[in-house]
């Protein structure tokens, strides 16, 4: 009986293609025009930091080295003045030697990282100050070196520390300025941070969203995709059984007309062609001829009625599966010449009509396959009435093949739409190995098995 | 995953790999089989002593300070003899007993005499520090003793006395508070000079107070203090020393320093002075070989620990430990500043290799002060024993840190790294001490070197070292013709081994350590050697002597220009 058509299929829709390329160049837009953003800001903090902040800092660190030998020399202007030592003032000259080796080599330095905000100003006010220190503490100990001590410390008190004290001014106020600049880039940095920190935030959210609405609209087309591939294949599978079902109907009408009529004609033919004989006189031509006539006639009558048997074996209406399968299978063993093993287990029941046929068929179309290509001398066919259905196998040990594979033929179709028709499953599998049996011949075969419930074989539905 | 989680997965990640969170930390290893053992012989031998500070309640600086010791021969008998620097009550805190330094004569058979007043030495002073060197060539060796106040020097008669020369020779002009002092012959004229350290500008009256808890008076640092110069003191020759300080090169009146040693910092021949100040950059004198210095300690990255910080320089010696050639040198610091170990690196500066070396984890938490390199274990490769303890007894309700801290010993365990063996020595030495003075010396002449300890107003302690590994030396005692008698300055090395392949070099030299000195002869750890293949000997004055295939085992005794002689045994 055939399914009822499904919906009409739906319109072919536009191919997602476009829609998801457009998506993948917005994305790959918007990572580059990120990028390009991300790479501006990090070279901005960079710059900020090597100009500002680690300039800043090296350079703090030399103006603290400056003041510490600014300091080491106020000490040792306290300890000159403080005259209790027993030593004369030039005694100090090679402590202030030491501090000026180590003053040059700071300054120079500091003027090396220097921050690039500092006037020329204030440059030529340092180097002015350090210059006039040094003049005067040369002067300072050549009054000393001239046995002057008594102006010697007069020059201290009055110039050596003022000038001393002026620079270590400069200096203090030259690391406020590193300060404040190094406050106001610390600022810079903080609303660098935050604003690619807001970008972060941005971007992820864009590309959130263009994941979602990707994702989503992949999910759409899928959907579609999927709903018309199911109408497409329950279109083919209703043609497939209507062609089965009109294929059985045609010939089991051509088997019942051959049976019925040219079965009865050919009867018929013979009786007359018999009692025709009987009246022609004995051991005439006649005679002989109508007998061949008649033997003629009886052999198409056979071949006719096993035409109509091969057709639709009217056996299946008439004593069912099981009667038809103990028929058939001998005369395939003649026909083709293999060696049948038949098995049947289990409490039979009678089966439909309508149902046996397509069981009848995938049972001869199995052996059929079988026959023409496994080049297997042997088969099993096993009969299973189950409780709640009904099983048939039919396997070989011959070279087997792919179900699977492409290009499958007409026939291992048909079985499946049989099934179908029948509401059971057909499977196609490669025996597993039983216990002692050869590797090599289990490896190879085919096991067809039919199953089917046995409420679908009983009523009339199939 | 925040910070927290990635610490905790860290954590996990370390337990779970069965890695030790003190993987990092300095190796002990008690299991080591040191070669050697320490014994106290200090009653056996019968030295009785302990320093007196002084310490009466008022928490006056010197007497955190300590006294140091020293090894000398001073009879000329060719056993050393023990020299012990005390301290004394305070004016106006006078106790019964008189407290003076102690000279103890060795009397060859384990034991020593106390001869201190029959050598005309038992005299009351704050005592300090003690250098001994044959200032005058007469073959005896002369001490000075520095002082809080006025540094005293003692002229050996050759009668197994000492007179007091302080004033004749010139040096009663000057007082301070002197630390650290040494001889030497820095313009190699043959003459001794005196370079003595100064720690900071102190008196009894003007004493500071310093509290850790706002209440009671603690001692203070010395950045409380304004710094002293060290002094230089030229020899005449006629028993007069000339003021050089301001001359040379050497005056810095913000130094504050406690320990001095002597190098050839750039293999020149002429001697250089390390100095190391507490608080204050240590100071590298290069000798420009015209009578002046030049501190040229900054570039050669001695001044300042690696971070830049000027530490507290104590104690200090100068070996060639990793028998390169080059002086190395060793600086004990305050506690959490560790000790420095510096190597001289290929580009002339030095580099310091106390935290690769397992030195520095070791003594991050150790106030150290004595330090001596010595081959302790014979075996060939100087190792390093540092005696420490805390400046103030109140310390360990502050910050944890013991006062009393035990000494330690690193054993060298070649390429670059030193292992504490301290606790596996015996004797004692290891027990928790307020170290001060460290020197070493072969008493008992049985080879190895033995250790002489002082503590902050405490015994002294005289540590026996016998070898159990079998290990061999050499001993070699110079004797100066041409040069200064004691051969201060000499460098000695030994070529051993296949190809005489395996150098060392020893310094003949006074001062290092702290407060302290050790003994003049060279030892050399050679061992399961039984000879060396070569000896060679630069002296002071410039000639350079070779002998070939000298036996371990035994003493030589070395006269410039004169020729070697083997003694029977050390």
């Amino acid at each position: 009986m055939p399914r009822s058509l499904v919906p009409h299929s739906p319109e072919p829709h536009r191919s997602p293609t476009p829609g998801l390329f457009l998506g993948l160049v917005i994305t790959l837009a918007a990572v580059v025009a990120y990028s390009a953003y991300i790479t501006r800001q990090i070279s901005g903090l960079r710059e900020l930091q090597n100009n500002l902040v680690d300039r800043n800092r090296k350079d703090s660190l030399q103006l603290l080295r400056i003041q510490n030998d600014l300091n080491s020399l106020a000490l040792a202007m306290r300890d000159m003045l403080d005259n209790d030592e027993p030593y004369p003032l030039t005694a100090w000259s090679a402590q202030f030697q030491r501090v000026r080796t180590d003053l040059d080599d700071a300054l120079h330095r500091e003027q090396q990282v220097a921050p690039v905000n500092r006037t020329p100003e204030q440059e030529e006010y340092l180097d002015n100050s350090v210059v006039q220190f040094w003049d005067a503490a040369d002067r300072t100990f050549a009054l000393a070196q001239g046995n002057n001590q008594a102006e010697a410390r007069t020059q201290i008190q009055v110039s050596l520390r003022a000038r001393q004290e002026a620079l270590s001014t400069a200096v203090s106020r030259l690391l406020v300025q590193n300060n404040e600049s190094e406050e106001q880039a610390a600022q810079r940095i903080a609303q660098i941070y935050n604003r690619v920190q807001r970008q972060v935030y941005l971007f992820l959210t864009a590309t959130l969203l263009a994941i979602l609405f990707t994702s989503l609209y992949l999910i759409r087309s899928n959907r579609r995709l999927f709903a018309q591939l199911a109408a497409l294949s329950a279109q083919r599978s209703e043609l497939a059984q209507k062609l089965i079902s009109t294929q059985e109907s045609t010939l089991r009408h051509i088997s019942r007309e051959l049976h019925d009529e040219f079965g009865q004609i050919l009867t018929a033919v013979g009786a007359m062609l018999t009692r025709a004989g009987k009246q022609a006189p004995e051991g005439s031509a006649l005679r002989a001829d109508l007998r061949e006539v008649c033997e003629i006639a009886q052999t198409t009558l056979d071949k006719v009625r096993s035409l109509s048997q091969a057709l639709h074996p009217v056996m299946l209406e008439e004593t069912g599966l099981e009667s038809t399968l103990d028929w058939y299978l001998p005369v395939l063993e003649r026909q083709a010449g293999i060696h049948v093993f038949y098995e049947k287990s289990g409490q039979s029941f009678p089966v439909n009509g309508n149902a046996a046929i397509h069981v009848y068929r995938v049972v001869q179309e199995a052996l059929n396959n079988l026959t023409r290509h496994s080049g297997a001398s042997e088969a099993w066919v096993r009969l299973r009435f189950l409780p709640q259905a009904l099983e048939v196998e039919v396997q070989d040990h011959g070279k087997g093949f792919d179900p699977q594979s492409a290009g499958q033929g007409i026939g291992l179709v048909a079985m499946r739409e049989r099934a179908e028709l029948l509401g059971g499953t057909v499977e196609f599998v490669k025996p597993t190995p039983a216990n002692g049996q050869d590797q090599d011949a289990a490896r190879s075969g085919t096991l067809v098995r039919l199953k089917v419930p046995r409420r679908n074989l009983e009523s009339n539905a199939a | 995953m925040n910070r927290r989680s990635f610490l905790w997965g860290m954590a996990g990640l370390i337990s779970a790999s069965g890695l030790p969170f003190d993987a990092f930390a300095a190796p002990t290893a008690p299991s080591i089989d040191p070669g050697f053992r320490l014994s106290d012989a200090t009653a056996q031998a019968g030295i009785n002593f302990r320093h007196n500070s002084g310490a009466y309640g008022g928490k006056l600086l010197p007497e955190t300070l300590g006294a140091g010791c020293a090894f000398l021969d001073y009879d000329r008998d060719g056993w050393q003899d023990i020299l012990l620097v005390n301290g004394s009550d305070w004016p106006g805190h006078k106790r019964d007993y008189p407290s003076t330094l102690k000279l103890y004569r060795n009397n060859r058979n384990g034991t020593f005499s106390d001869v201190t007043h029959s050598a005309g030495l038992d005299l009351e002073m704050y005592g300090m520090g003690a250098a001994v060197g044959d200032y005058d060539n007469d073959g005896f060796p002369d001490i000075l003793i520095t002082c809080v106040g006025q540094n005293r020097l003692f002229k050996n008669t050759r009668k197994g006395t000492f007179i007091d020369v302080t004033k004749s020779s010139g040096l009663a002009s000057r007082q301070a508070m002197s630390t650290s002092a040494l001889w030497f012959d820095y313009d190699r004229d043959g003459l001794l000079d005196l370079f003595v350290c100064n720690y900071v500008k102190w008196s009894a009256e003007h004493d500071v107070f310093c509290s850790l808890d706002g209440k009671h008076k603690s001692y203070c640092t010395p950045e409380a203090y304004r710094g002293e110069t060290c002094w230089l003191f030229h020899n005449r020759g006629n028993g007069t020393f000339e003021d050089v300080t301001a001359t040379s090169g050497i005056f810095d009146s913000s130094s504050k320093s406690l320990g001095v040693a002597m190098l050839d910092y750039d293999h020149d021949g002429w001697p250089d002075l390390l100095v190391t100040n507490d608080t204050q950059p240590n100071k590298l004198y290069r000798n420009q070989r015209n009578g002046t210095f030049k501190d040229v300690a900054v570039d050669a990255g001695i001044a300042f620990s690696a971070e830049g910080r000027a530490r507290a320089g104590m104690g200090v010696d100068v070996a060639d430990f990793d028998n390169s050639g080059n002086p190395g040198v060793a600086i004990t610091n305050f506690d959490n500043e560790m000790t420095g170990l510096y190597r001289l690196s290929d580009g002339g500066d030095y580099v310091d290799v106390a935290l690769p070396s397992g030195i520095g984890q070791a003594s991050k938490d150790k106030l150290g002060f004595g330090c001596i390199f010595l081959d302790a274990d014979l075996d060939g490769a100087l190792d390093l024993a540092v005696v420490n303890g805390h400046i103030d007894d109140t310390v360990r309700n502050v910050s944890g840190v013991g006062y009393a801290q035990p000494p330690q010993l690193f054993l060298n365990r070649g390429k670059g790294t030193f292992v504490d063996v301290a606790s596996a020595l015996g004797g004692g030495f290891s027990q928790p001490k307020v170290g001060r003075g460290l020197a070493y010396g072969d008493f008992d002449r049985d080879g190895d070197l033995d250790l002489l300890v002082t503590t902050n107003n405490g015994p002294a302690y005289l540590y026996r070292n016998d070898q159990t590994a079998g290990n061999q030396s050499l001993r070699i005692r110079l004797i100066g013709t041409k040069s200064n008698r004691d051969a201060i300055g000499a460098t000695v090395r030994v070529f051993h081994g296949a190809s005489n392949a395996a150098s060392q070099s020893r310094v003949v030299k006074a001062g290092s350590s702290y407060l302290s000195q050790s003994e003049l002869p060279v030892t050399f750890g050679l061992g399961k050697q039984d000879k060396i293949g070569r000896l060679v000997i630069e002296w002071p004055s410039g000639r350079t002597e070779d002998y070939k295939n000298l036996s371990a085992g035994r003493a030589y005794e070395c006269v410039e220009a004169k020729g070697i002689t083997g003694l029977p045994g050390f």
